[in-house]
């Protein structure tokens, strides 16, 4: 059993309806784990019950990370043990900047690590550093969060908020769906930057292009609430080629 | 208790100017206060205030410490229950400008005021008006003569002291043709003083001058606040009032603005955040009545608990009035269910050529916005006042004295702490 992260049995529902209904997962250090599945099979519900929305009821099961109950805990405080989510939809948020709200995230995570706050020149080193890495405009730091951002300015956004944070796992929702290829290698190449033998990575898409990129160590089929069948990478190039029919109709024998 | 018993509290105040014995008589005889019938009062009631005894306490104030703004570099003239305390007050004033309170006024200075005095404000029919000019113990009186330009800030800094006591802060603001000014009027008082404060302002900018008045008021949370502003515009000058309500049981305020005059600006801005059973109500009136003049109007609150907003902003376009540029706008944001508001704009036009427009908008915090915050590390009470901080943002970057807005900052920081 991981004691990075380990779901068991994990159950869920939003507004009554149940969406997760048993997943069973393992994640170790230094690995990328790739969830695909068709629409409605439950992907994002996954992770956004990993980070903690709470428009979301965990109806059974359990999640540790690190030795704690990650569902235990309130959103903040799973961003501050290393959890970071990157938004398929990420917000706009008028009137907060970027940077500022970048560092109060980072002093805040600080501070639950016992550690002073980060002095204004290392952020700002720190803020270069990972510009650099998504290649994220500096013109768009400087501005309110997302604020008329274009689809992949959001997403290179996202990733550069996670490369500030530095966490431990790294959930990235579908962060491919609207970016062009250059966009796409650029977010891939930040990710691929960022992963070491420390953190790990879940990589949640529709499509096996990202994967052609970010390349996963496990590819996991979510139907219908639970992961139907687990490989490596060549089941991404399979589902591609095939389709998910065969996986359904290994699960719902006709 | 009767109009008059409420009167008769007062009358043993010496009537320092002929003009207040007019208004005595103005209001013992037809002038009545306004009840919620009365549509300018619709939202809100003020027998409570007309049905308490108030005291009348000399100074007792040594330290002004806890009201002092951090950081503010300005010329500070201090008012306690309505009148002048040169102890407390610090000015190095420059050439040309004039800060002197009615009680130590020359003859010649008198009479400078009386030129004035009176002159803008509605006195007639407005009772509190009225009120004010009737009983007002003391004048702050700021000229700045032609061509100059104040740097620093002047601040005018009125404290109600002691228990129940009700003071008439009387304003005057005079600045001559080109000059360039800010002006802060500031109301503390202590959080269980239940006092009250009716100010009238009345200001005269002359001909191409640019002012800014920063109204920040702030007497507690058992206090009630009238403040009665009326702006006076000659051709081409540009007046900016901000008004910024932090504390305060019932604060109400009536902005008025005539434009007497072309190419004039007149700006009017607003925040207010409300809490506990706190109630607060703007209410403002731009008159253009000359041609190719701009208004803009932005008021802004953030209301919690069981508190309750009222605006109401109406803009006249008279007919000779052409060019006109009016905009006007009131959002708000309600975290609770049992807080309320009562918003009103409003645009009056009478001339063809006008570009003018109006509108308000009610909502709450954005919760998708809350948890991405918290989803990076903040907590959600850090969230939440973020949140609110970038909604006032637009009317907080127009507090233009860097430590007006930080302690603005502060304060919405503390403010909203669970």
């Amino acid at each position: 059993m991981s004691d990075f992260l380990n779901i068991k049995g994990l159950q869920a529902s939003i507004e009554g309806n149940q969406i997760l209904k048993g997943i069973d997962l393992e994640i170790n250090p230094g690995e990328v784990h790739a969830i695909m599945g068709p629409n409605g099979s439950g992907k994002s519900t996954l992770s956004s019950v990993l980070a903690g929305r709470e428009e979301y009821e965990v109806e059974g099961g359990e999640v540790t990370f690190l030795g704690n109950d990650l569902l235990d805990l309130s959103p903040e405080d799973r961003a501050r043990e290393g959890i970071f989510l990157a938004f398929q939809y990420p917000v706009e948020i008028p009137g907060v900047s970027n940077i500022n709200f970048l560092k109060a995230a980072i002093n805040a995570k600080r501070k639950h690590q016992g550690l002073d706050d980060i002095s204004a020149k290392d952020f700002m080193m720190m803020v270069k550093e990972k510009q650099a890495l998504v290649e994220l405009k500096q013109s768009l730091a400087n501005r309110s969060v997302n604020e008329s951002f274009s689809g992949g300015e959001k997403k290179r956004n996202e990733i550069f908020q996670m490369a500030m944070l530095e966490p431990k796992l790294g959930i990235l929702d579908e962060t491919d769906s609207g970016l062009d290829i250059d966009a796409l290698k650029i977010v891939a190449n930040g990710v691929n930057k960022l992963k070491n033998k420390d953190n790990a990575f879940v990589v949640i898409t529709h499509y096996q292009r990202l994967l052609n990129y970010i390349v996963p160590d496990f590819v996991h089929v979510l139907y219908d609430g639970r992961i139907v069948k687990s490989g490596d990478k060549s089941l991404a190039l399979e589902l591609e080629s095939k389709g998910y029919d065969w996986i359904i109709n290994e699960v719902e024998p006709a | 208790m009767s109009k008059q018993d409420f009167l008769n509290q007062f009358d043993h105040i010496t009537a320092a100017l002929p003009l207040q014995g007019n208004a005595r008589a103005i209001i013992h005889n037809g002038l009545e206060f306004p009840t919620t019938r009365d549509e300018y009062w619709k939202y809100t009631r003020t027998a409570s205030i007309i049905n308490t005894s108030f005291k009348q306490n000399d100074s007792a104030v040594n330290t002004l410490e806890q009201y002092l703004i951090d950081g503010l570099d300005a010329h500070l003239i201090v008012f306690v229950n309505g009148v002048y305390s040169s102890g407390l007050s610090s000015t190095n004033l420059p050439e040309g400008v004039k800060v002197v309170a009615l009680s130590e006024a020359s003859l010649e200075d008198k009479n400078l005021m009386c030129e004035h005095l009176g002159k803008y404000i509605n006195s007639e029919d407005q009772a509190f008006s009225t009120f004010n000019t009737s009983y007002f113990k003391d004048v702050a009186y700021l000229k700045v003569d032609d061509n100059i330009e104040v740097k620093k800030p002047i601040h005018v800094l009125s404290l109600s002291a002691g228990e129940k006591q009700a003071i008439n802060m009387r304003n005057l603001i005079v600045l001559g043709v080109n000059s360039k000014v800010n002006i802060i009027t500031q109301y503390e008082g202590d959080n269980n003083s239940e006092s009250f404060t009716n100010v009238v302002t009345e200001v005269a900018a002359g001909a191409g001058s640019k002012g800014g008045l920063y109204i920040v008021q702030n007497e507690g949370e058992t206090a009630s606040h009238i403040n009665s502003t009326q702006v006076s515009q000659s051709r081409d000058s540009q007046f900016s009032v901000i008004t910024v309500t932090k504390t305060g049981k019932l604060v109400r305020n009536n902005l008025n603005y005539a434009v007497n005059g072309e190419g004039c600006e007149s700006n009017m801005y607003g925040v207010y955040f409300t809490r506990g059973n706190q109630h607060v109500d703007n209410h403002t009136y731009v008159d253009h009545l000359f041609p190719n003049c701009n208004s803009n109007e932005l008021y802004k609150g953030v209301m919690t608990d069981k508190s309750t907003g009222v605006f109401n902003g109406k803009i006249m376009v008279r007919r000779d009035a052409q060019k006109t540029n009016a905009f006007q706008s009131n959002q708000n944001v309600l975290l609770t269910d049992s807080a309320s508001i009562f918003t009103k704009p409003e645009l009056e036009i009478y001339a063809d050529d006008v570009k003018c427009s109006h509108g308000c908008t009610v909502g709450q915090l954005d919760e998708e916005a809350t948890f991405y915050l918290q989803s990076r590390g903040l907590s959600k009470d850090d969230a939440t006042k973020l949140l609110i901080q970038a909604f006032a943002s637009d009317v907080i970057e127009k507090l233009e004295i860097d430590a007006l807005r930080e302690s603005l900052e502060e304060f919405i920081h503390n403010q909203f702490n669970n």
